[in-house]
């Protein structure tokens, strides 16, 4: 901002004083106004280059931000896609579970099979020679081996069931990146309120309420430190067992 | 192995409501009901005479903490064993959980053989009651 020179002033308001005490009206008037002018020349160039500044700003935040791309549409589909993942693990897991179920009688009825074929075979054979004798070693090998691998197989079945707890593990981490995401939409739909000149009024929708570890914080992840956790199974038996000794 | 005990297991996620049936019927235990949350679960246990309740923390609408106190607050449910199989990890939660009553803490992701132990353990200590 350029600053009146303080000699200009002085003379603009000596020429007032004079028509005033000369009883001058129009040279009043017209020094009046050379002062006015005087003054607005330093203020009015500043001001209205602030307004420009200002609205050129806000015209970037609604247009250059994407602003109301991101929150009409952009971060709703990113809530949709996590929706989806856990829709498409939920499926996945109850896909492989069903195979697990449908397994499970199959690795039971050769554990089976191969059971009673041994003891036929072992029963006989202490009746008829004759008939042993028809059984090939290779025979009774086979069979143990494959009662002895249903057994390992029924383990891994179990084990492919357990595994698929990470659908739960997964899901509620991503449910509590969907709430997040709940939070930043109503958050930035209130800034597109703001940039199109209306008044925010309130929020369209209440924010889910906050999380807290009595409600429950989901699964541990690794790199985000969730205030002080237990490292296992150990850990609570540990803990658990020096509560109960302290009662 | 079979056994007429009736469990209630309560977890918003279906899959993990199903890893648990299966694991039950797998023990001997075939006398299983399912519930989403613990608004859901209650009326269940009010109306039906469960053994054991084996339930998550972090629920949608009522979570297992609410739950387990809700339990214990009720004068005929106050002795129902109840087993919390969580994947809530902070120390505070689990003195909160052992304060509020609860018979044993399962931490997700769990073993087949850790859940075994704890329900043997749960189921004894019943047996002795």
């Amino acid at each position: 901002m350029s600053h009146p020179d303080p000699e200009q002033f002085r003379a603009q308001v000596a020429a007032l004083q004079g028509a005033l005490d000369g009883g001058d009206a129009a040279g009043f008037r017209h020094a009046f106004e050379a002062l006015s002018a005087q003054m607005d020349c330093g203020l009015l160039p500043e001001l209205k280059r602030i307004t420009a500044t200002a609205q050129s700003a806000l015209a970037r935040f609604s247009a250059e931000a994407r602003l109301d791309v991101l929150a009409g549409h952009e971060v709703p589909d990113a809530r949709k896609r996590l929706t989806h993942v856990v829709k498409l693990t939920d499926e996945a897991a109850h896909r492989t579970m069903d195979l697990v179920d449908s397994c499970g009688p199959l690795v039971d009825e050769a554990a089976r099979g191969a059971a009673s074929l041994l003891d036929a075979w072992r029963s006989y054979g202490e009746r008829d020679l004759a008939f042993a004798a028809q059984w090939p070693e290779s025979a009774a090998t086979y069979l143990q081996r494959t009662r002895a691998d249903s057994e390992r197989l029924r383990a891994n079945l179990t084990e492919l069931l357990m595994a698929q707890g990470y659908q739960d593990i997964t899901g509620q981490i991503i449910r509590s990146v969907i709430a997040l995401v709940d939070e930043l939409e109503q958050v930035l739909g209130k800034l597109v309120c703001i940039a199109d000149g209306n008044e925010v009024t309130s929020m369209q929708r209440a924010l889910p309420a906050k999380l807290d570890w009595e409600r429950g914080l989901g699964p541990q992840v690794a790199g985000i430190t969730n205030g002080d956790a237990v490292s296992g199974q150990d850990d609570i038996d540990a803990l658990l067992s020096q509560m109960a000794a302290d009662k | 192995m079979s056994s007429n005990l009736k469990f209630l297991v309560v977890d918003d996620f279906s899959t993990m409501r199903r890893i648990v049936k299966n694991l039950l019927q797998e023990l001997g235990y075939n006398d299983i009901t399912e519930a989403d949350d613990g608004n859901t679960a209650l009326p269940l246990l009010k109306a039906g005479s469960f053994d054991i309740l084996i339930t998550d923390w972090n629920m949608p609408g009522m979570p297992g903490l609410d739950l387990l106190k809700a339990v214990r607050a009720d004068s005929k449910l106050a002795k129902l064993p109840v087993l919390m199989l969580t994947a809530e990890a902070k120390r505070e939660q689990i003195v909160e959980a052992a304060q509020a009553g609860v018979s044993g803490y399962v931490i997700k992701p769990f073993t087949a053989v850790t859940l075994k132990e704890k329900l043997d353990k749960i189921l004894a200590s019943r047996a002795a009651a």
